[in-house]
Parts: C-alpha cells; structure tokens; sequence
C-alpha cells in the first residue's frame, strides 16, 4: 500500500509541477552561487548555473512520468495487439509475427533508439514513440505465449462452441485472463522506459538541452563528480530510486488484486 | 489388532488456517494397518485421505495445516514426535508413497532410471552401477518390456500407465515396509486401472509389505484390500473388514457409496446416490419411494428411429512430423473413416481408451476441429459444407460439454455471465433482465441456488461446476449435446448425481446425446446404443445391453473384464 501512495505523491508532484505551482525556481537562474552546497535554501545545492537542484529534480519527474507512462503504453498496445493475433491465430500469421519480431530483437535494442532518435531528433515526442516502437518485443512473446495456452482451454472451446465469435473469444474470454500479465508488463515497461529516457538523455539523445530531466541530471554528473559536486547525481537518483521500487512493489499487489484464483486465497 | 500392527493412527487431528477460518481437515481419526495387509482408505475429495496419508509421511504443510492432536506409532516411535534428519531416513525407504497424476511425478528432464537409482543410492548406499542393475530388475518386475532398454527412457517417452509402474518401482525399490498409494489409478484407463491394480496386489505379496491404498471409489479396492476404512468430512464413519463393508455396510454413507456406483448387470432408471441414504449431517434417511422405484425400475432403452445425425466415412488426419521442406511426412490419423447415425431423443455412447480418438471425433461433428473427409449431415444439413455465419446459426443446436469443469469455465466471468453469454451471442431474451431471470431458471433446473449467479467459478465445487457447465449448455436450448467425458473428473459420488441429472434433462427436453467416456459402466447406464472405439475406427457398435451381452471385438471384450466389478472376486462367484 506504501507503493501505491509513493506513486501517488509523485504523481501529484508531477502535476503541481506541470502546473507551475510548486518549485518554480527551476529554470531560476543565478550566476552568483554556481554549484552550491546543500543548504536549508536549496535542500539539494544548486548547478553550474545556480539554478536549485532539488527543483529541477521534482521537474524532471514529469519528463520521466511522461516518457514512462506512454512509452510503455505503446510498446504494451503493439506488444499485446501481435501477440495476441499471433497466438490465437498461429499458424502463417504467426510465423510472420515471430520471424519479425525474431529479427527486430536481433538488432541492439539502444542502437535501435540511438538511429530513431536520430532521425527524428530529440524531443519528448520521439523519446516516447521510440521507446515504444523497440520496445515491445517482450511484450509481445509473453502475451503470444500466453494466448497459445489460453486458446486451447476447455473455456475457450466452450465459447467457440457456443458459436461466439474470434473477436469475442479474443476479447472477452482470453484477453481478461492475460490482463494480470499485461499490467505488470505495463508496469516493468514503465519502469524500463524511464531508464531508458534517462540513458538516452545521458547521451544527448533524449529531451531538448534545458528541459528538466534526471538522465540530463546525471549526465551532467559526470562532469561535475570530478569537482566534488556530488549532489545533482544525487538528487537525480533518489528521485529516480524510489519511483522505480514503488513501481516494482506495486506490480505485486497489482497481481495480487487482479488474479481472481490469488484473491481468495 | 495392536500385536500385529505396522502403523498406529491414534487420535489425529489436522487443522487448516485458511481466510475463513479453521477447517477440520481431519477429526481426532484412529486406526490400524496391520503388517503384510492391504487397508482401502474410501471417501471424497476433501474427506481428509489425502491429509491423513501426507500425515504418516510427516508432509503436512505447515503453514497453513498443523496436527493439532495424536500419535501415529510406527514401531513403537511417534512419527510426529521424531526429528526431520530421522523422518527423513523413514520417508522413502520404509513408507513410501505414490500419486495420482504419473505425468507430473515424475522429473521431465532425468531418465527413469537416474530417477529409481536416486533412492538407492541415498538410503541403500548403493553404488551406481549397482543401483542401476537393481533399478533394471525393479523395472522387470513392474512389468515394463524390454526393461534394459527402456531405463534410459524419459519420462515423456513412455504412457501414462508406464509412468505409473516406473513410479510404482520407485516406491518398492527400498523394500519399504509400507506403501501409500494415492488414487494411482483415478487417471488412468480402466484397462491399465486393471493392469496396475493387478500389479499392486502382486507386490504386496511378493514383498509381504503394507499398503494403503487411497481412493474416492470403493469399486476399485473391492479385490485388492484386506480392510476398508470410511471417511467423511474428517471422521471415520465406518471401518471394518472388506467383506463385511461390501456385504453389510451399516453407516448410510457407504451404502450410498456401494450403490453410486453404475453396475454392468443392471439397467436402473436412476442413480442411487449419497443422499438418498443420507441426510448432510451424516444421519441415516429413509430413501423417498419414489426415487426408489426408479432405481428399481428397469430403463428401456428408447425406440426412436428419426435419425438426427448422420456421418458417413468421417476423416481426422493430424501432421505429425514435417519433411525439410515443410511437407507433411507422416499424419497421424485420429479420426479414421468413422460413419455413425444418432438417432433423435437417444444418446450414442462412445468408448475408446485414451488416444483412441474419441474426443477428437467429437470436436470434428461440433467443427471445433476441421474434418480433413467425410459428411457431417445434422437433420438434412451437411455441416461440413455451411460457411461461418451458418455455422455460427447451427451451433445453437448443437452444444458441448467438456470433462473438465476447473478449466471449461472462463475464471473471470461470474456464472451469470457465463450463462448469459450464449443468449447474448445468439440474441435470446429481450434485454438483461429477461436474460437474468432465464439464468436463474437454468440454475434451478441444474439443482443450484439462483442466488449464485454473482459468485466467480473458483467459488464452486467440482460437482457444482459440472452443473454449470450443463445449465450453459442448455442456455441456447439446443437438441444436440456433446458430453466429453464429462463425469469422469468427478468423485463417483457426484458422478451418480449428474448423470441423473443429464438423464432427467433428457427426458424432460427430448435431448439427443453423444456420451463419450473411457469407462464402459457409465456409457452403458447412460447410452441407448454403444459404440467402441480403437484407433481412430469404430470396431463395435450395439445397443446398450447387447455390447455387455454379447460384445464381439477383443477390445470390447478386454474393457469389460477390466471394470471393476463393485465386489469382492469371491463374493461375486460364491
């Protein structure tokens, strides 16, 4: 239940945030005090240019809530659309799916998100339709898989039997009993896109220079850790550190709750 | 008895935590196994055989269950009282147990032989080629064939009832003093339930060991056990010797027991089942006459002539193994040149063992599965030839039941879902309100509580799931219903009552039935005419009295001998 409130406080951060009601200061910029150190003031110090940390970090939730949330979105809509058609169906449609997804898979997955954002350069837009569009090849073979072993149930039959139709048994008898699976993997996927979107800003790949984020935040770190400014990295992950557990834990009790068999227990 | 007496069960009682509360799995139970004897330990699921037997073997899971109270004496020590190192040198090696499923006992990636060779290396000090050469002569004496070769098998290269006798050859490889043996025989055919029953009793002998032998169906043990011992709801309700138990049961429920189960030599209208004999508190009940009379009665067999469904030289072939090139090498036929007629308001009963077909034939009539030849004509319509919408139309005639009711039911859906889904696909009842009121009437006709329709699945009994699928089946009112093996999964208890139930059904809607099972006694209390099945053909085919009277092919002839006859050899002869 702890999770769950820790996702919510960032969720709220996140819209305060968006809002422009809370750490304003972000983008304040203060050439007197570059690199400052922790203090009652700026709880986490301040950057090369002055500007305050721990502002920057709450801020930077909203790029990674915003990356997280519909990178996964699309890779577990792609994943779970080609799964889900390929398990059922198996057979040609199957074999097409798996060999594209086989090849798709055999090409480094950031070296697949490095040309994307290349090509359509940087910006938030990109980040998420890329981490979507290469990420979703795990996605896909859980569902197949699971599909394939759905299809064959005695309840399946029984609906096939009863006349329903594809889209029916597709939709209301074998997708609600993958829907546990898929939410966790939305979840494990929200947590990976986030990682992902920091990696990417890390190597400038990621959101526009000047956008608030905590890939940017530790990619500045590197410079900065040479001068024994320790506290953007920091900043950057702790905020980072606890979205993540919250997510991870979250996911159990997630399961938990939505597995009818589990729930009685 | 106590001289004389390998294992002592004194006062045990075994409690389960779960959410709700407490459960008495089992109740403050005594009794005995004497050396060198076979005991049938009888009751249903969740009667607490299972628990009482994992007890013995110190494997009750703790938590949730705990053995609140008793002893169990095994030579004088107190199993629950020794430590885990010393349980361990006991378990395996002087009790040794084995279970019902052969498909899952067994480690998939170790050959068998590494499996039996295991124990004897760990509690006879065994060296390995010494532990093999046993393991040979073991396998040689639970009757495998060509037992050199075949110890380098893997569990997956062998049948069900192999499994069962290299499981079997596990457990004896020690010379235990005791076997527990665990419904070893409740997945398998009634042929190999023989065969493996056969081979128990053997070994008993041979080793002059003890056995415990677990089951829901006091048929089976009849021939192979000394002493029986009844249980219900975690209390002992009846023990003795098994004659007596067979001759002169004196608690209702093994008379209910004695009687569920379908007879060859008799033709009854009705099922007896437990609660004719008794009330749900376990007090004795005077049966209702009326239900009396049934059983008494002899059912005739229904002279209807109208055929409903004809197929004529129907094919399944399955690829089995594919060339480089993606050619099919080799098929496997399933379904080989079948024609059958099944005739309106009668039910066609089919029997085969398992792979014979039978269930593939069935799921080809329904189009589950594509005929690769052959017609399909249901009341002048050929099925094979409709396209999708048609079928689609068809299909509310034309239903299905299937064997296992934890699976044939969609987890997620309550019961009023599921029953209202068909009437939604097929656009019966103006709206929701008349959809849930024809629900509730097809709980009431099944014998469930219309008050049940919100619950989810898992929320149900074995017996009661069946129910439902039934109540589903009927949902679209069809005139043709397929039952897969449909009480097979069941205790032998709940097994009388919905076969009773689907014979009230049929009379009552003017049912046409295809009733497919392994096992021969239900097929013929239930079916009008029978049809045998082997190797995708059908070898035999009779009316329902005449395949028992007068049965014709070598396989017919070998199901029958195979069942079990309800009662002791001698007792039958004498």
């Amino acid at each position: 239940m702890i999770s769950f409130w820790i996702i919510v406080a960032y969720l709220v951060l996140a819209a305060l945030c968006a809002m422009d009601l809370v750490f304003t200061n972000y983008d304040v910029v203060n050439n007197s005090q570059p690199y400052a150190f922790p203090s009652w003031q700026h709880w986490f110090g301040t950057d090369l240019f002055g500007r305050d940390v721990l502002a920057r970090a709450a801020h930077g939730t909203v790029t990674s809530l915003i990356v997280g949330f519909f990178g996964a979105a699309l890779s577990v809509v792609i994943g779970t659309f080609f799964g889900a058609i390929a398990g059922y169906f198996g057979g040609l449609i199957d074999d097409l799916i798996t060999w594209f997804y086989s090849t798709l898979d055999n090409i480094p997955y950031i070296l697949l998100l490095v040309a994307f954002s290349f090509v359509s350069g940087p910006g938030l837009k990109t980040l998420c339709l890329a981490i979507g569009l290469t990420s979703w090849v795990g996605h896909c073979r859980l569902v197949r898989s699971e599909f394939i072993k759905q299809r064959g149930q005695e309840y399946v039959q029984g609906a096939f039997a009863m006349g329903a139709s594809h889209s029916r048994r597709i939709f209301i008898h074998i997708l609600p009993n993958t829907v546990h699976l898929i939410l966790i993997n939305f979840s494990l996927g929200f947590v990976s896109a986030i990682k992902a979107e920091v990696i990417l800003s890390y190597l400038g790949l990621g959101v526009a220079p000047g956008v608030p984020s905590w890939g940017m935040m530790i990619s500045d770190a590197r410079l900065e850790l040479a001068r024994n400014v320790w506290w953007g990295l920091v900043a950057a992950t702790l905020f980072m550190f606890f979205l993540v557990l919250a997510f991870t834990l979250f996911n159990d009790a997630v399961r938990d709750a939505l597995d009818p068999k589990l729930r009685d227990k | 008895m106590g001289a004389d007496s390998l294992i002592e069960i004194k006062n045990l009682s075994v409690d389960f935590q779960t959410d709700d509360g407490v459960v008495h799995a089992v109740k403050n139970i005594s009794f005995n196994i004497p050396k060198g004897k076979t005991v049938g330990l009888v009751g249903e699921s969740g009667s607490g055989k299972s628990v009482s037997s994992l007890a013995m073997m110190g494997l009750i899971p703790n938590p949730p269950g705990k053995v609140t109270s008793g002893e169990i004496l095994f030579e004088g020590r107190d199993l629950l009282k020794i430590s885990e190192p010393q349980m361990r040198k006991i378990r395996g090696a002087r009790i040794s147990m084995i279970f019902q499923e052969p498909m899952t006992s067994l480690n998939p990636v170790f050959t068998v032989g590494d499996q039996i060779c295991e124990s004897l290396i760990l509690h006879k000090g065994m060296s390995k080629q010494k532990a093999w050469k046993r393991a040979i002569e073991l396998l040689d004496q639970v009757g495998i064939p060509n037992p050199a070769e075949r110890i380098k098998s893997y569990p997956h290269e062998m049948s069900g009832g192999q499994r069962q006798r290299v499981m079997i050859a596990m457990a004896i490889s020690c010379n235990p003093d005791l076997l527990i043996a665990d419904e070893p025989t409740t997945a398998l055919d009634v042929t190999i339930q023989k065969q493996i029953l056969d081979l128990i009793a053997d070994l008993q002998k041979q080793y002059g060991m003890s056995v415990l032998f677990i089951t829901h169906d006091l048929g089976v043990i009849a021939d192979i056990s000394d002493e029986v011992v009844v249980m219900y709801r975690g209390d002992i309700v009846e023990e003795g010797k098994t004659e007596d138990i067979f001759v002169k049961p004196q608690h209702p429920y093994t008379k209910g027991l004695l009687a569920c189960r379908p007879a060859l030599d008799k033709n009854p209208k009705r099922l007896p089942v437990v609660s004719d004999f008794m009330t749900p508190d376990g007090q004795e009940k005077i049966p209702d006459q009326a239900i009396l009379k049934a059983q008494k009665e002899t059912r005739e067999i229904s002279s209807h002539q109208t055929p409903l469904l004809e197929i004529k030289n129907l094919t399944k072939h399955f690829p089995l193994k594919k060339g480089f090139f993606g050619g099919v090498k080799t098929w496997v036929k399933a379904v080989d040149d079948v024609s059958l007629t099944v005739r309106k308001g009668r039910t066609l009963g089919l029997v085969g063992e398992s792979g014979c077909g039978k269930t593939t034939l069935g799921r080809t009539i329904l189009r589950l599965i594509e005929p690769t030849s052959g017609s399909i004509n249901y009341s002048g319509v050929d099925v094979t030839q409709l396209n999708r919408h048609d079928m689609r139309a068809m299909r509310r005639k034309m239903q299905i039941i299937f064997q296992d009711p934890y699976a044939s039911l969609n987890p997620r859906m309550t019961i009023g879902a599921a029953l209202m889904e068909p009437m939604v696909i097929h656009n019966l009842g103006a709206n929701k309100a008349e959809r849930l009121d024809m629900a509730a009437s097809l709980m009431k006709r099944v014998g469930l509580e219309p008050s049940m329709l919100n619950r989810y699945p898992h929320e149900f009994s074995g017996g009661q799931r069946q129910r439902i699928c039934i109540a589903r089946a009927l949902a679209v009112e069809p005139e043709f219903i397929i039952c897969d093996e449909s009480v097979s999964a069941l205790d032998v208890s709940i097994q009388a009552q919905i076969l009773n139930l689907l014979l009230d059904l049929q009379d009552e809607l003017n049912l046409t039935y295809v009733f497919i099972s392994h096992d021969l006694a239900v097929v013929k209390f239930i079916a009008d005419e029978v049809a045998v099945m082997y190797n995708g053909k059908v070898v035999e085919m009779n009316d329902a009295v005449g395949i028992y009277e007068n049965p014709q092919h070598e396989y017919t002839k070998k199901l029958l001998s195979a069942i079990p006859k309800g009662m002791p050899k001698h007792l039958l002869e004498a």
